[in-house]
C-alpha cells in the first residue's frame, strides 16, 4: 500500500529565515502522527504544505498518491481528501452549528445548489453522522457565537469529519483547551479516525498527551527533523534534546 | 502634540470665533417676542391639507427608498473595487480618493446640479440621494470586506469550496450584519436628507415647506412640519429595530 504522505528533501524559507530544512517524511496509511516541538519549529509550516496551502517551497511532496507542486494549487478534488482542524477552530460565527459542519460539505457539492442551501441528503447525512460523533446534535441549531470553546473545538472536528477526508490534518487542535478538555479532544479525533481507517498528523508540543495518543513522534527543531520515533520509544532525553538542546548544560532549568 | 498646544489652539479658535464673528447680542433681547409670535401664527396647524401632505411625504420616502436601492447596487461594485484586500493599491487608492471627493460635495449642491441636468421632479432628487449616499456607502461596505476573519475564508478552501462558495458561506456571512446595518443607518440619513431636497426643486416635501413660508402661512407650515417629525421619528423607531436585530 503506497504511502499517505512521503515527502522528500522539503525546504522553506520565510523572511530569510529557513522554517523547513530538508524535511523528510513518509507516513503510512491510517498512521496517527505528532508533530512535536517548540514554537516557531516549522511544524505549522509543514501542515500548510501538505494542505496546499505554502507557497515557494523546495524538494518534492506527494499526499494521497498525488504529487503537490510548488505554486499550484491543488483541485477541489484532492482538497477534499484532506481535512484540516484548525489552532482557532476557523468558524464563521454568525452561522449555526450545523451550517459550519455543511460547510465541511462545500467541496463535494454543486456550486450553484450550495449557495441556496440546498443541500443532498447524501451531505445531510454526513453532516447529521459528524454532530452524533463529536456529540453535538443537539447544538447542531445554535449560533456558533453562543457555545463555549471546548464546543467550538467540537464543530471544527466535525466539520473536518463531514468532509469525509482521507487524512485529517490538525494545527495545536488542543493548545487552546485545558488538560481535561485537551485530552477528551485527542481521543475524538485519534478515535474517529481509527475508526474511519484514516490517518492523522497533528502538531503540538505537550510531550505526554503526544505519546499517549500517537502511533509514531516526529521531532522538529528550528526547520529540522530531530528525531522520528515511535511513541512508545521517546524518551527524556527526547524531548530535553527538542526543547532545550540550545540550553548550556542541554538540561531542564530548574526554577526555584 | 502636547497638551498645551492642544489647550492654546482651542482658546484661540474660540476666541478668534467670538471677536470676528459679528454675532450682535444686541438683537437677542427682542428675539423670544418674535419667536413667539412666529410660533402664535403656527397654531391650530391647519390639517385640511393631509391629503397634500402626504403626497409630499410619499415623494420624499420614494426618493430616499429609491436614492437607497440604486446607491446599494453601485456601492456593491465600488466596494469590491475599493478593498485593499481584493484589490491592488493601484486600484483601490483612486476608487477611494473618488468616493471621497463624493462625500466632500454636499448633497444640496448635488442636488441643484442634477435639477439644471434633467429638469424638476423627483428624478434629480433620486440621482441626488443616489450620487451621495454611494460616496459613504461603497466606503462601508469596502470596510465590511476589508475587516473579514480570513481564518474562516481559509477553512473553506482547504475543505474544498470555490471562490463562489467562500464569498457565500464564509465571507458574506460576517459581513452581512454591517452591511445591513450600514444600508438602514444611510436610508434613514437619505430620508432626512431628501426632506429638504423640495427646496431646491428637487421633489418631494421640501417645496411644501417652503411654499408655505414664503407665502406666509405657517399654521399649513406647521402641519408639514409635525408630519415631518412623525416620519422622522417612525424611521428611527423602525431603523433602531432593525440595526438591532442585525447586530
Amino acid at each position: 500500500m503506497s504511502a499517505t504522505v512521503a515527502l522528500s528533501n522539503i525546504s522553506h524559507q520565510f523572511d530569510g529565515i529557513a522554517a523547513l530544512q530538508d524535511v523528510s517524511l513518509t507516513v503510512k496509511p491510517g498512521e496517527i502522527v505528532v508533530l512535536l516541538g517548540a514554537s516557531g519549529a516549522g511544524k505549522s509550516t509543514l501542515l500548510s504544505l501538505l494542505d496546499g496551502r505554502l507557497d515557494e517551497w523546495q524538494g518534492q511532496a506527494e499526499v494521497l498518491g498525488s504529487k503537490l507542486s510548488e505554486g499550484t494549487a491543488p483541485t477541489r478534488q484532492k482538497r477534499t481528501e484532506v481535512g484540516f482542524i484548525f489552532q482557532e477552530f476557523a468558524l464563521v460565527d454568525r452561522l449555526s452549528v450545523y451550517q459550519n459542519v455543511m460547510n465541511g460539505r462545500l467541496g463535494h457539492m454543486r456550486v450553484w445548489q450550495s449557495l441556496w442551501g440546498r443541500f443532498d441528503e447524501r451531505d445531510h447525512m454526513a453532516v447529521s453522522a459528524a454532530l452524533r460523533d463529536t456529540g453535538l446534535a443537539d447544538l447542531a441549531r445554535r449560533r456558533t457565537d453562543q457555545i463555549s470553546g471546548g464546543q467550538r473545538q467540537r464543530v471544527a472536528i466535525a466539520r473536518c469529519l463531514a468532509q469525509e477526508p482521507k487524512l485529517i490534518l490538525a494545527d495545536e487542535p488542543v493548545s487552546n483547551l485545558d488538560p481535561a478538555h485537551a485530552e477528551k479532544i485527542l481521543a475524538l479525533i485519534t478515535g474517529q479516525a481509527r475508526k474511519r481507517g484514516i490517518g492523522v498528523i497533528f502538531s503540538s508540543h505537550q510531550p505526554e498527551l503526544s505519546q499517549r495518543f500517537a502511533d509514531r513522534i516526529v521531532g522538529l527543531r528550528q526547520g529540522e527533523i530531530l528525531f522520528d520515533s515511535p511513541a512508545g520509544q521517546i524518551t527524556q532525553d527526547h524531548i530535553k534534546q527538542l526543547y532545550y538542546g540550545d540550553t548550556p548544560g542541554g538540561g531542564l532549568r530548574v526554577v526555584s | 502634540m502636547s497638551r498645551i498646544v492642544i489647550w492654546v489652539s482651542l482658546a484661540v479658535a474660540i476666541l478668534w470665533s467670538l471677536t470676528t464673528a459679528d454675532i450682535g447680542l444686541g438683537k437677542l433681547p427682542g428675539a423670544g417676542v418674535r419667536l413667539a409670535d412666529f410660533l402664535g401664527r403656527m397654531l391650530p396647524p391647519d390639517l385640511s391639507i393631509w391629503p397634500e401632505v402626504l403626497n409630499g411625504l410619499a415623494e420624499t420616502l420614494r426618493i430616499a427608498i429609491l436614492g437607497t436601492l440604486f446607491s446599494v447596487i453601485l456601492s456593491s461594485g465600488l466596494a469590491v473595487l475599493a478593498s485593499e484586500n481584493l484589490m491592488p493599491p493601484a486600484i483601490w487608492r483612486p476608487v477611494r480618493a473618488v468616493l471621497a471627493v463624493i462625500r466632500a460635495i454636499p448633497l444640496i449642491l448635488v442636488a441643484m446640479l442634477m435639477v439644471g441636468a434633467v429638469g424638476l421632479g423627483p428624478l434629480p432628487g433620486i440621482l441626488a440621494v443616489t450620487f451621495h449616499a454611494t460616496g459613504m456607502l461603497a466606503k462601508f461596505y469596502a470596510e465590511a470586506i476589508d475587516n473579514v476573519a480570513s481564518a474562516p475564508v481559509a477553512a473553506l478552501e482547504s475543505a474544498g469550496a470555490n471562490t463562489v462558495q467562500r464569498l457565500r458561506w464564509a465571507i458574506w456571512p460576517q459581513m452581512a450584519p454591517v452591511v445591513l446595518r450600514d444600508t438602514v443607518f444611510r436610508f434613514e440619513l437619505n430620508l432626512r436628507e431628501s426632506l429638504i431636497l423640495g427646496i431646491v426643486g428637487a421633489g418631494g416635501i421640501g417645496l411644501y415647506i417652503q411654499t408655505y413660508v414664503r407665502s406666509f402661512q405657517y399654521e399649513k407650515a406647521a402641519t408639514v412640519t409635525l408630519a415631518i417629525i412623525v416620519l422622522v421619528l417612525l424611521s428611527e423607531l423602525i431603523n433602531g429595530a432593525l440595526r438591532k436585530r442585525f447586530s
